[in-house]
């Protein structure tokens, strides 16, 4: 469904991403980890269309992406600092998506009302969101990426904010959202047990390219290399 | 990088700005300087007597009034951001009240309570600036944790020693910058000098204005201007540096304040809010009551021909319309160059230059603009000049209103608008637009409350034939009789409840809490 090939993106001297390549099936749910800097936001970003490729091609369903405009994409993208649009209440900001793709009113209600519900936000809706607490932000800027119904989400460290108890519990929590919606999904962390926990495969990035990819367990047990094997806190193959 | 869209017409939104700084304030100034030069203005103006005595008067009834102010303002600081109590909001918009009141305003009330006189004035003053200090202070008061102060009572020290020993060093640089911020503006206090001094109390404010309009010693009043400028641009320096100073200071994001607890502390609480309200309240009862002296005289006479032929009602239409004509110049400039500034991190000298006129005296612009806008249209004997003074005077509130708004737009709403499907121009108007809208309200609102009060600069401007309420109260209060006198306390009363409406619905707008400087 989507094939990332070789993508570079150049920040002046320095490669954020140096010939990344990267598949994400359909409804697969696949884990982006690795050191801070390796590369990760930066390429959920260039998938999104946020960033322009120097080098590489991005396909989805078999169409090059270049060319396509972000707000043409389609995709949904949480980001990490959440970007919930100030000047708008918990229901409108949900509602965002659905109106730019001209949702009819009704339409765009029973919607709202339903992901909020899964987020259990139903009763904040008319609330403003600069009153939230960072927990309530958080799924609040979930429901709002997956209100129109993205058929790829991509999740930028979705969960790093907040303390380790809450932290489990909603990665258990999207990931049950993920499969309702049958999504397929990229989710950024630099956190193993996050990994392990909301993925399919789990692809390892380092220096702005993927070094390994595979389930969890058998990256742990066949680590392509030393680092790999570092990184993961296990002992490499001899 | 890669390259960016930058916004439209960017070289646009600094050339407007620049060019309006350029003509209406560096221009006058340049003219100034290039006045005092001639004859014997800056001879004159360090040997004088008179000036020198005026100077002398101009610092110590500054200094004075600041200690005073930061004295009376601090047990209601305390109790305000130590506490929670019913009716503190209430509280607190009551303290900032006088402070958003015109000077003439407060000279008035002042002149209805006491005699004019030096007394008079540095309580005037107090009155005016308590609410810098509670809000300046109280800011970082409020956000101290209290259970730092238990942890210190819990390791022995008493409430002298935990106040001394770290609530103080905690707020000082707090009170630095309230404190320079007091001085700044009693420093360069005129209408209400004026009003309580009677001709013989005289800051360099006054003395300006004495020397330019009254004995048409221009060199004199242009080389006093400059002095003034010198030491109003170096206090403010010093403020920001202080103020630098004091933004690197950690605290609690919030603390969870307590209610007073029973006994001692509810008791010294109650007593420090009625005395203060009560002192603040004084004035302003005072003034309502003399508008009401010889059975409504004063207000009648705001509806009927008076025999003076200056007529108030068409003064207050005259307000009106300049506040609405100052407040679109500013908006549109102040604007501008705000939204120049929010999209880069650099422009340090922009935002300064900026800032200059609200550090430069009222009387100063007013001044200035009388000596050189006569090229290439001869403004002078036009009403714009009015407004145009007090949009140059209003420019600095409305980019302080409106920049932090701008700059609360992070790159990444707009990128997140986009992701979620909106084109760029929707983007624009779903995000920016609704912000930037709201923040161009509130600049607005400021620089109506700004143009309603405006005394120093109109002075020298106006027109007897469309004269503005401060203007006119202030020729009221100069003339003899009790009939004027209530006229200019009425007067007072409708000009105070224009800037309170204005100022409830800047709060609306806003709805935040935080301070005007």
């Amino acid at each position: 469904m989507l094939v990332v090939e070789d993508v570079t993106v150049r920040f002046g001297e320095k490669a954020a991403l140096d010939g990344a390549s990267l598949e994400v099936g359909a409804g697969e749910v696949v884990a982006l980890l690795g050191p801070s800097g390796s590369g990760k936001s930066t390429l959920l970003r260039a998938i999104a269309g946020l960033e322009t490729l120097d080098a590489g091609r991005i396909l989805f369903d078999g169409n090059d992406l270049a060319g396509v405009p972000v707000h043409e994409r389609g995709f949904g993208l949480m980001f990490q600092s959440y970007a919930l649009f100030p000047h708008l209440s918990v229901a409108d900001n949900v509602a965002f998506g659905l109106r730019m793709k001209h949702a009819a009113d009704e339409e765009v209600q029973q919607r709202v009302a339903e992901v909020l519900g899964w987020v259990g936000m139903e009763q904040f809706a008319t609330r403003r969101v600069d009153r939230l607490s960072g927990g309530e932000q958080q799924r609040v800027a979930l429901a709002r990426t997956l209100a129109p119904r993205p058929p790829l989400v991509m999740l930028d460290e979705p969960v790093g904010a907040l303390d380790r108890m809450l932290r489990e519990r909603l990665v258990e929590d999207i990931r049950g959202l993920l499969d309702r919606e049958g999504a397929a999904a990229l989710y950024v962390t630099h956190d193993h047990e996050e990994a392990k926990l909301i993925s399919d495969r789990v692809a390892v990035m380092r220096d702005g390219q993927v070094v390994q990819s595979g389930p969890y367990e058998t990256l742990t047990a066949a680590p392509a290399t030393p680092w790999i094997a570092e990184f993961l806190g296990v002992e490499p193959r001899t | 990088m890669k390259p960016r869209s930058r916004p439209v017409g960017t070289a646009l939104t600094l050339a407007l700005p620049l060019l309006f700084l350029a003509y209406f304030f560096l221009y006058p100034l340049i003219r100034i300087l290039w006045l005092s030069l001639s004859g014997e203005g800056w001879a004159d103006a360090f040997t004088r007597p008179r000036f020198i005595e005026a100077a002398w008067f101009t610092l110590w009834q500054a200094t004075l009034s600041t200690i005073i102010t930061v004295a009376a303002a601090l047990p209601l600081t305390w109790v305000v951001s130590r506490f929670n109590f019913r009716g503190k909001a209430l509280v607190r918009a009551f303290v900032t009240v006088p402070f958003v009141l015109p000077t003439v305003v407060v000279g008035a009330a002042f002149l209805s309570v006491f005699d004019a006189g030096l007394w008079a004035l540095i309580a005037a003053h107090v009155f005016y600036n308590i609410a810098v200090v509670v809000r300046t202070v109280g800011g970082v008061w409020s956000r101290i944790d209290p259970a730092m102060e238990e942890a210190a009572a819990v390791l022995g020290a008493s409430p002298i020693r935990r106040f001394r020993t770290l609530v103080f060093p905690l707020i000082r640089p707090a009170l630095a910058s309230a404190s320079a911020i007091v001085f700044l503006f009693c420093f360069t206090s005129f209408g209400t000098v004026l009003v309580l001094g009677q001709g013989r109390l005289r800051t360099l404010e006054v003395e300006i204005y004495q020397q330019a309009v009254n004995f048409l010693d221009l060199p004199v009043a242009a080389a006093l201007s400059l002095i003034q400028l010198a030491t109003v641009t170096a206090m403010l320096v010093v403020s920001a540096r202080t103020q630098q100073r004091a933004s690197t200071l950690v605290l609690a994001s919030e603390a969870r304040l307590p209610a007073p607890r029973p006994g001692t502390q509810r008791i010294a609480m109650r007593g420090i809010l009625l005395v203060s309200l009560g002192l603040l309240a004084i004035p302003l009862a005072g003034l309502v009551g003399a508008s009401l002296d010889g059975n409504g005289i004063g207000w009648r006479s705001l509806v009927t021909e008076t025999p003076a032929a200056v007529e108030p009602l068409p003064a207050i239409g005259n307000s009106v319309g300049y506040a609405m004509v100052a407040s679109l110049i500013a908006v549109v400039v102040g604007g501008l160059a705000a939204s120049w500034l929010s999209n880069r991190k650099g422009g340090r000298w922009f935002d300064l230059l900026l800032m200059l006129p609200l550090g430069t005296s009222a009387v100063t612009i007013g001044f200035g603009f009388l000596l050189a806008l006569d090229r290439p249209i001869d403004l002078r004997g036009t009403a714009a000049l009015v407004p145009l003074a007090h949009a140059l005077v209003a420019i600095p509130f409305v980019v302080r209103a409106t920049l932090p708004l701008l700059r609360s737009i992070k790159r990444e709403l707009r990128e997140a608008a986009a992701v979620l499907g909106a084109s760029p121009s929707r983007v624009w108007r779903e995000i920016d637009l609704p912000i930037v809208a709201r923040a161009l309200a509130v600049g607005a609102g400021f620089a109506a409350v700004v143009s309603l009060g405006e005394f120093g600069a109109t002075s020298f401007v106006v027109r007897p034939a469309s004269t503005t309420v401060p203007a006119l109260i202030f020729r009221y209060l100069g003339r003899p009789g009790s009939s004027s006198f209530a006229t200019a306390m009425a007067l007072a009363v409708v000009l105070a409840v224009m800037t309170a409406i204005i100022v409830l619905v800047i709060d609306r707008v806003r709805g935040t809490e935080t301070g005007m400087f």
